[in-house]
């Protein structure tokens, strides 16, 4: 019997646990010291941004002089020059006369789709929508494919140059023309190894609309039956009466190879006061997905000579980087090819001349011209995919960037303390406990009965989850309550907003009356917090793989909201840090709700406060999230808002527990005297 | 918990069939998650497709599945009405199956129950350990097998599993409940499935031989002694002795006969099925030997893809000895030290399998946790179970995540999938050392409690 106390001694924790605990017991320093650094190490981010390099050896950019010459760049003229009223038909005659291939694709814009989960399923599934003879509301893509000489058909290069048919600005022309001289040399060039489609692109419903609709019927191809009603709109009404035999050949959609990378081009407005022509690039897809590095290289080699930005311009273009990205909806048509795993760019050439000026224009066009064909060029040296270089990073500069290992030191540093005040406050609970089971461990008093009594806490925080899935539950039926809500018709946005604020209290308050108030199984708030931090650490972890940029904007919201937040009767504190965090639990609390936010970011821009526009706004705003599938939306809806609503819980927590803990003793006290006094 | 067990019961049940008839375009058969090359439902229709036109369902390395299976859901799969999912009848039956399959772990908890209520008052331990925690086992474990997310994906995502894990379940429900001919059916069938149930052979017999699961004889021995010292009747002696069983050999023969008999007919059955189509070797072959050489390295949860896909052509075969032997080293040094739970000991077994075998899913997993809330009342004071509660959860949404990155947006590669695979295999390897840690603990508990 005496040997029991010395086999019942505790062995040592293992020493990962005890490194654990000392981290859990230090937490406020650790996670002080975590999130700071994060900020700072996200504030040195543009300086710490190294020289990008051509990782892929096949590209060799530059290698070869261009064979785009003043000739071509007078073809382009003349093609300009040449233009007729109805813009597809001349281009296809244009493109026949180079004894290339051409087709037309005949697209209706697509309604609004509701596609939260677009992201998890696979692009290919949904069938393209085929325009029947009946409608008249629709756009015509021209599409001419050169085969390569020397290829087997199998890989295909998409030069992209859109315009709208309905009213044609001169700067379309200008690119029109530019694709059409590029297309022109290469149907020309013996060294084409790759086929290329040149794809001029009816942008009247925009351009992402027609250029996707292409891409969608390019990978699910549809063979039809009988070929496509011919149209008045499509050939001009003297083309009618000509013999429809040729015209249906055309109509049969053409496909070439795999997209190996596709480049858009477009001319933009005029810069009058610029001392130099200039190309942008914009590569952000939806969902922040970035092309291959390698791409922008590229194009950056040949066209660049402009030195490298200083940090307040490299931290705007970063800023404005993770911006478009996080709202994950792509800044162009590009979009649409990042879909089907192609790496493109868009390039959007801002020349300095007067409009009038040919000498300048021709200039301009031969410059153009050659930069076009020698990304062309260096992409039909690429024996593989783009693979070489990274697809996850950010650009300050077309010469610099920031690759994933780097940028992911910020938010790494923000998430480290989770873990830790997650354990802090689920062992804390526990630990309270602890010593009186050691103490009755080791007296082994004669009530055994006694021991388990602090027992079964291990499994507490059962009550804590409860609470979290119900408001998990509650934040997706909230995510989808915009989907009906937009099936009402004539909303204004000011109503749609109030009616689905109203019926999320309502769901609300149906859940909770279903399943029990959160506060009615008395969870301790330190187990609610825990959960809170747990969930929220998972939610900004997976969304940091699936758009990182969202999940730095975000984490930099909800992460001091989540480890400030203490319920707003908790005693225990001096009263000066006790006010101030009374305070910024308060204002976090308002700035974590994103319509709040919205508001106050909308105030604040705009100087004017019209309360109930702006409220309408942001349902606009979510509008726009969701019409473009953009995984922000569901971020918002299910982490974002449970969080907040779960640091709202934390913070009205009613701290019950000691307080029926002392009544209980009180009462037993009272019960006491009572008896003694009975006794008497 | 027992008055809202039918109706949460009913709920799972009811929640399943909408998914069935409602959710056809979730895909979640296409899941590497969900449905390996083993248990695709897809899989099986192709086979029995094959088989229809007289050629061996086998060939093609499409179906690697049992010629039992293929008779009794082949038919099924063939039927296609319109705007449901593909395979709604098969569906239907795996609603059916899960349900009984949770029946069956529920009575299976009764009876753990019973014997622990039994052999906790013969130590006069009663209100000390029961005190606390009490809740009914069987009902919480069948619920957490009914709502577990992971076996209604599974059940919903047309593949076998379901089968599987019913027959594991009706296997030591039968020990349980020391039905030989129920058990010996169960165990033929699980191993002639999936092959890895073979192991479980262990626990069965320690079942069959020494009842359900009870605390350790030591502990029986300490009270016997501390009993004879002061004075009790002689009455309470016997009820004591009685406790610490000895090893019937009857059962476990009658085991033992039935295990022959009953696989002398799955042997004939599949050889009447795969008459004229191929034989049983052909079928030893593209079964049993598709799970052991790992020959499809199609990814999946495990990590053994991952490894075979990477590992020299050389050293493949000592590789695949030394991944295959890794279960059977376990099997033994488990036994000596759990074999006074043999229920527990088949949990830890099934843990393992889905841990290690060659093509590990969402099912595999489903089962072992079910059978966790068996041991509900003996590992209460398990640790860390927050953050395993919350890894689960983590793993389970980073997984098809991963998988998109990888194979959809192409901005990932195969690293970004197995590092999920490998996360998953910690915190399983994790869930398992602490229960089976906090199980000794509670054993010792016992003992303390005793002795003192």
């Amino acid at each position: 019997m005496k040997s029991v106390p010395k086999q019942e001694a505790q062995p040592k924790p293992r020493l990962i646990v005890r490194l654990g605990v000392f981290l859990a017991s230090h937490h406020i320093l650790f996670s002080v010291l975590c999130c700071s650094a994060g900020i700072i190490t996200l504030l040195l981010l543009p300086s710490l941004a190294k020289n990008t390099y051509l990782s892929e050896n096949a590209l060799i950019p530059g290698f070869a002089n261009p064979l785009f010459s003043t000739e071509d760049a007078i073809e382009a003229n003349r093609f300009m020059k040449g233009i007729e009223a109805v813009l597809a038909n001349f281009i296809a005659q244009q493109i026949e006369a180079l004894g290339a291939e051409v087709c037309y694709h005949k697209f209706i814009p697509r309604s609004k789709n509701f596609h939260p989960l677009k992201f998890f399923t696979s692009m290919t599934n949904d069938m393209a929508i085929q325009p029947n003879g009946t409608d008249t509301n629709f756009g015509i893509n021209t599409i001419g494919i050169v085969r390569a000489p020397r290829g087997d058909g199998k890989e295909t290069i998409v030069l992209v140059s859109p315009y709208n048919s309905q009213s044609v600005q001169s700067n379309e022309l200008l690119s029109l023309a530019l694709g059409f001289s590029v297309f022109s040399l290469l149907s020309r060039a013996a060294w084409l190894s790759k086929d290329v489609v040149w794809l001029s692109v009816d942008s009247q419903f925009g351009e992402y609309v027609a250029v996707s609709a292409w891409l969608n019927l390019y990978h699910n191809l549809v063979f039809l039956s009988q070929s496509v009603i011919l149209h008045t709109k499509m050939y001009g009404a003297n083309h009618i009466n000509d013999g429809n035999s040729e015209k249906t050949e055309v109509m049969a959609f053409k496909c070439a190879g795999t997209m190996v990378a596709a480049l858009i081009f477009k001319v933009g407005e005029t810069r009058r006061y610029g001392d130099r022509d200039s190309v942008m690039m914009y590569a952000e897809a939806s969902n922040g997905q970035m092309p291959n590095l390698d791409l922008l290289n590229v194009v950056h080699y040949l066209a660049v000579h402009r030195q490298v930005p200083d940090y307040v311009e490299g931290t705007a273009n970063l800023a404005n980087s993770i911006y478009s990205q996080a709202l994950g909806v792509p800044t162009g048509s590009h979009g649409a090819f990042c879909d089907y795993q192609v790496d493109v760019v868009s390039l959007e050439f801002s020349p300095t001349f007067h409009v009038r000026n040919d000498n300048a224009k021709s200039l301009f066009r031969l410059r153009g011209g050659m930069l076009i064909e020698g990304v062309v060029r260096s992409v039909n040296n690429l024996l593989e995919k783009f693979h070489q270089s990274f697809f996850l990073y950010f650009l300050t500069a077309p010469s610099k960037f920031i690759s994933v290992g780097m940028y992911m030191i910020p938010f790494a540093l923000l998430l480290a303390p989770l873990p830790i005040v997650a354990a802090a406050f689920a062992g804390g609970s526990k630990s309270m406990e602890k010593p009186v089971d050691k103490l009755i461990e080791h007296s082994k008093a004669d009530d055994i009965a006694d021991i388990p009594q602090s027992k079964g806490g291990s499994c507490k925080w059962l009550q804590a989850a409860k609470v979290l899935l119900v408001i998990q539950l509650w934040a997706v039926l909230v995510s989808l309550l915009p989907y009906y809500i937009t099936q009402i018709p004539d909303a204004t946005p000011m109503q749609s907003t109030l009616i689905w604020v109203v019926l999320s209290i309502v769901i609300l308050i149906a859940l909770s009356v279903l399943f029990g108030s959160p506060y009615s199984a008395g969870v301790e708030w330190k187990l609610l917090k825990a959960t809170l931090i747990t969930s929220m650490s998972i939610g900004l972890g997976l969304m940091s793989i699936i758009n990182f940029a969202t999940a730095q904007l975000g984490a930099l919201i909800v992460i001091p909201m989540c480890l400030f937040s203490r319920p707003l009767k908790a005693s225990g504190m001096n009263f000066l840090p006790r006010s101030v965090l009374l305070a910024s639990n308060i204002v976090f609390a308002v700035l974590g709700f994103p319509p709040a936010a919205v508001l106050i970011m909308k105030g604040m821009s705009k100087g004017s406060c019209s309360w109930t526009t702006d409220f309408g706004d942001f349902w606009i705003w979510m509008e726009f999230l969701w019409e473009w599938s953009s995984e922000t939306y569901l971020y918002l809806y299910l982490v974002h808002l449970p969080c907040w609503l779960l640091c709202i819980l934390v913070l009205l927590h009613p701290c019950r527990q000691l307080e029926s803990k002392i009544k209980e003793d009180w009462l037993f006290g009272l019960g006491g005297i009572f008896f003694s006094v009975g006794k008497f | 918990m027992a008055i809202r067990y039918w109706p949460m019961a009913a709920a799972a049940v009811g929640f399943r069939l909408v998914l069935v008839l409602f959710g056809g375009d979730l895909h979640l058969a296409s899941r590497p998650e969900v449905s390996t090359p083993l248990t695709s439902l897809r899989r099986l229709a192709e086979g029995y497709w094959l088989k229809q036109a007289s050629v061996s369902p086998y060939s093609g390395s499409m179906y690697h599945g049992s010629p039992l299976l293929l008779s009794v859901l082949g038919p099924l799969t063939n039927s296609r009405p319109d705007g449901h999912h593909a395979h709604i009848y098969c569906s239907l039956i795996f609603v059916a199956v899960d349900f009984l399959a949770a029946m069956l772990i529920r009575a299976t908890g009764h009876k753990l129950q019973m014997a622990r209520n039994r052999s906790l008052k013969s130590i006069d331990l009663t209100k000390a350990v029961n005190d606390t925690v009490n809740v009914s086992a069987g009902d919480v474990a069948s619920l957490i097998y009914l709502w577990n997310p992971w076996a209604i994906v599974t059940c919903v995502g047309s593949c076998t599993s379901p089968i599987e894990n019913l027959m594991v379940v009706i296997m030591i429900y039968g020990a349980c409940s020391r039905l030989a001919p129920l058990a010996a059916f169960g165990y033929v069938m699980a191993t002639h499935l999936s092959l890895y149930p073979v192991i479980l052979i262990v626990p069965v017999i320690l079942l069959l031989g020494y009842g359900p699961d009870a605390p350790p004889p030591k502990v029986f021995l300490i009270k016997g002694s501390s009993a004879s010292k002061s004075d009790v009747s002689d009455n309470d002696k016997t009820t004591r002795q009685r406790a610490v069983q000895q090893f019937s050999w009857k059962p476990v023969l009658h085991f033992i006969f039935w295990l022959f008999i009953l696989s002398c007919h799955v042997l004939l059955l599949s050889s009447v099925i795969l008459k004229k189509v191929g034989g049983l070797h052909e079928m030893f072959e593209k079964t049993y030997g598709f799970i052991l050489t790992v020959k499809d390295l199609s990814p999946n949860i495990g990590v053994l893809w991952y490894f075979f896909a990477e590992v020299f052509d050389f050293f493949r075969n000592f590789f695949l000895i030394v991944f295959n032997m890794n279960i059977i080293f376990m099997v033994l040094p488990l036994a000596i030290r759990l074999k006074h739970r043999p229920c527990f000991l088949a949990f830890v077994y099934t843990a393992i399998v889905a841990i290690l075998k060659s093509y590990p899913s969402a099912g595999d997993s489903a089962l072992y946790l079910g059978l966790l809330g068996l041991f509900v009342n003996e590992l209460a004071e398990m640790q860390f179970t927050f953050f395993l509660f919350f890894g689960y959860i983590g793993v389970s949404l980073l997984s098809p995540v991963m998988h998109n990155l990888w194979i959809w947006r192409g901005t990932g590669n195969a690293n970004f999938y197995f590092a999920t695979g490998l996360a998953y295999t910690c915190l399983q390897t994790v869930l398992l050392v602490e229960s089976v840690s906090s199980m000794i603990k509670h054993d010792r508990k016992l003992r303390l409690l005793v002795s003192s």
